[in-house]
């Protein structure tokens, strides 16, 4: 967990992880993405790193996860002042407005759903990588 | 005077007593038999002619205390003065006794014959008494004495008889009970007063009473089938019936005991009964009941209490499984069922060269099937979430409701070619949103079973009656069989294949389910082949209590 990334995935589902992969691959961005499975280890990730230097560009953040799930992880992200400027983007198969505006509130500055066609999967990821800009 | 034996002068058989009594007398009180003679003889003399002039003479014997001395005294009364016509007699017994007088009293001449008594300091009040007892208790001088002496008891018994009557009437009628005796024919012939005024009759109209003018209607039945027993086998009767008072023309409880007299022969020779009022006791009894059926009511009412919280758990037990299952179903059922349509959908785009045409249609017949169940997944999402009872209300304009659903239906009426008609709809109390998707599924409902010759025509109209507002929604479709008017609400019901008409067969359950968070009702009638007709009716407004639910 040395090398630095520019955007960190945390998403438990290994198959959409392997989704957003390929499109990384196809846009030859992959080598800037690390993948994790769950919330506490983006926090310990967070921490580990080099402050200010390695910080990833955007954390993409999956609701349903075991150990810290994605709202809590959200809420302590936010809650550090050292990752305040880290922009977040809730990635979630539920499209509930109620969850929507709760992750927005909580400091989210987008809430994306997950894919169900090939079309959709290209234009979530190029919003992903213009964090990158 | 000291009466101690009187003597009726009636006839000649008196006379003949007279003079024995009055010669028993003298002997009595110790005089010689030559004085016992001249006393007996004199008092006779004038008892004769009491009999033969007076009227109705009488003698009485007895004896006179003047100052220390006393005298045996006979005294002849009559209420006729026969003095004037014994004046030889009188003269005659003068000489045979110390003295004689004629004296008025009142309406009476009496005659006082008298002759002082010797040694008169032993003659006692105790001695005098055992006189009379002497004279009571003396046998019969002759029949005719016995006789008389019987008629003398009888017209005292008689008199006593007279006596204790009145008493009894003086008696029966100043109780607070009603009397009555009865022959062994059950004819009235006796009624107390307080009978006579309680009932209003007098006691002529009594004997021929008929029971039914004062028993209450609802105890009359009972009475007549136990009085006729009572009658019929001669048993006592206890019974408790209401009975009209005259002066209120009120019912009131009473007591009523008939009790059959019999004779020394034991035959039943009349019956007496007699009515207490028991209305302030029945009064009690009945307060005492129905406090005893309030608390049996209230006991049963917290049975129900806690039956109802029971169920109210239990219910609140199901709810919390099926909203777990509506969390089941949009999570861990819709993942990988959008993956499913993601990886299909990726197979198409990315190597659609490397796809044949049947491989494609493969893949659409996949994505079709994985729609359909995506479909399904939110119907039944949607149907688990109307388990949540508690709903938002406002008031909702009926009209601008439907106006928006028919616009979110733009696509399928342009398709269709259908005509939607919109008559006057009221404003009702409820969710908007629940309410919003109840009329898409009516109208997606009655454009989906349109027929194909002709244009769909939907009629939309409302009426209030009362506190209830009534919604058809009515179509020109295919229809369905009147057997199945209530079928077509249950879940997963369908009446046609997926191929003819596509759908989860969720929809009317969910409309039900809408409709009966509202507190109102769905049905549907329909002439298969002409058109069906959805009716909805729901409060107008709703009831306080709707939101604790």
């Amino acid at each position: 967990m040395t090398d630095a990334c520019k955007i960190l995935v945390v998403d438990d589902d290994p198959e959409d992880q392997l989704i957003l992969l390929e499109y990384f691959r196809d846009a030859g961005t992959d080598h800037l993405v690390r993948f994790l499975d769950n919330g506490q280890k983006a926090i310990d990730y967070l921490h580990d790193s080099n402050v200010n230097i390695s910080l990833p560009k955007l954390i993409v953040l999956d609701l349903n996860m075991p150990v810290l799930n994605g709202t809590q992880t959200l809420l302590q992200i936010r809650r550090d002042v050292r990752f305040k400027y880290v922009p977040i983007i809730v990635y979630s198969t539920s499209d509930n407005e109620t969850e929507k505006k709760k992750c927005i509130s909580f400091g989210a500055v987008d809430y994306v759903v997950k894919p169900s066609t090939y079309e959709e999967g290209q234009k979530v990821v190029a919003k992903f990588l213009r964090f990158l800009d | 005077m000291k009466e101690i034996v009187c003597v009726k002068l009636e006839n000649d058989m008196d006379l003949i007593l007279a003079h024995k009594r009055a010669m028993k007398l003298c002997e009595l009180n110790g005089f010689s038999l030559v004085i016992q003679t001249s006393v007996a003889t004199a008092v006779s003399e004038i008892a004769r002619c009491a009999i033969e002039f007076g009227d109705d003479a009488e003698l009485v014997l007895g004896v006179d205390e003047a100052g220390r001395k006393k005298h045996l005294t006979a005294i002849v009364k009559d209420s006729t003065d026969f003095s004037l016509r014994c004046k030889e007699a009188v003269q005659y017994a003068k000489k045979l006794v110390d003295n004689v007088d004629i004296v008025r009293v009142a309406q009476q001449i009496q005659i006082v014959l008298k002759h002082e008594l010797n040694f008169s300091h032993t003659l006692t009040q105790a001695k005098l008494d055992s006189f009379v007892d002497y004279f009571k208790r003396e046998p019969p001088l002759s029949a005719y004495d016995e006789m008389r002496r019987k008629n003398l008891l009888l017209q005292e018994l008689a008199e006593k008889v007279q006596k204790s009557e009145l008493d009894f009437r003086v008696l029966t009628d100043s109780l607070p009970v009603m009397m009555f005796s009865a022959n062994n024919r059950s004819v009235i012939k006796y009624a107390n007063k307080w009978m006579q005024d309680f009932l209003g009759k007098v006691p002529k109209e009594l004997s021929i009473i008929s029971w039914t003018t004062f028993i209450h209607p609802e105890d009359f039945t009972r009475f007549s089938k136990e009085f006729s027993a009572a009658l019929s086998k001669q048993i006592p009767l206890k019974s408790e019936y209401r009975f009209k008072e005259k002066l209120t023309n009120n019912f009131l409880w009473h007591l009523m005991s008939l009790i059959p007299l019999r004779d020394a022969t034991d035959t039943l020779s009349q019956w007496t009964g007699c009515i207490v009022d028991i209305n302030a006791q029945k009064q009690i009894e009945q307060t005492l009941k129905d406090n005893q059926v309030l608390r049996e009511a209230q006991y049963r009412l917290i049975e129900r209490q806690h039956e109802l919280q029971r169920t109210v758990i239990e219910l609140n037990r199901t709810n919390y499984e099926l909203e777990q299952f509506a969390h089941l179903a949009s999570h861990d059922l819709q993942e990988p069922l959008r993956k499913i349509s993601f990886y299909s959908d990726v197979l198409k785009k990315k190597y659609a060269t490397a796809l044949d045409g049947a491989g494609v249609n493969t893949l659409n017949n996949m994505e079709k099937a994985a729609a359909r169940m995506k479909e399904l997944i939110n119907d039944l999402l949607s149907y688990s979430e109307l388990q949540k009872q508690n709903l938002d209300l406002e008031d909702v304009n009926l009209k601008t409701l439907i106006n928006e659903v028919v616009k979110d239906l733009d696509v399928s009426v342009k398709e269709k070619k259908a005509s939607i008609v919109i008559g006057d709809l009221p404003y009702v109390q409820g969710n908007p949103l629940k309410l919003r998707q109840l009329f898409i599924n009516l109208l997606s409902n009655a454009l989906k079973y349109s027929k194909t010759d002709i244009r769909p025509i939907i009629e939309i109209g409302g009426s209030i009656n009362g506190n209830s507002v009534s919604i058809t929604v009515k179509d020109n479709g295919i229809g369905f069989e009147e057997r199945y008017k209530e079928k077509i609400f249950g879940l997963f019901e369908r009446l046609h294949t997926k191929e003819q008409f596509p759908g989860t067969g969720i929809g009317l359950s969910i409309c039900r389910r809408i409709v009966e968070l509202h507190r109102g009702a769905i049905s549907a009638f329909s002439v298969p082949g002409e058109y069906s007709v959805f009716q909805v009716s729901l409060p107008v407004k709703q009831e306080l209590d709707f939101r604790t639910r």
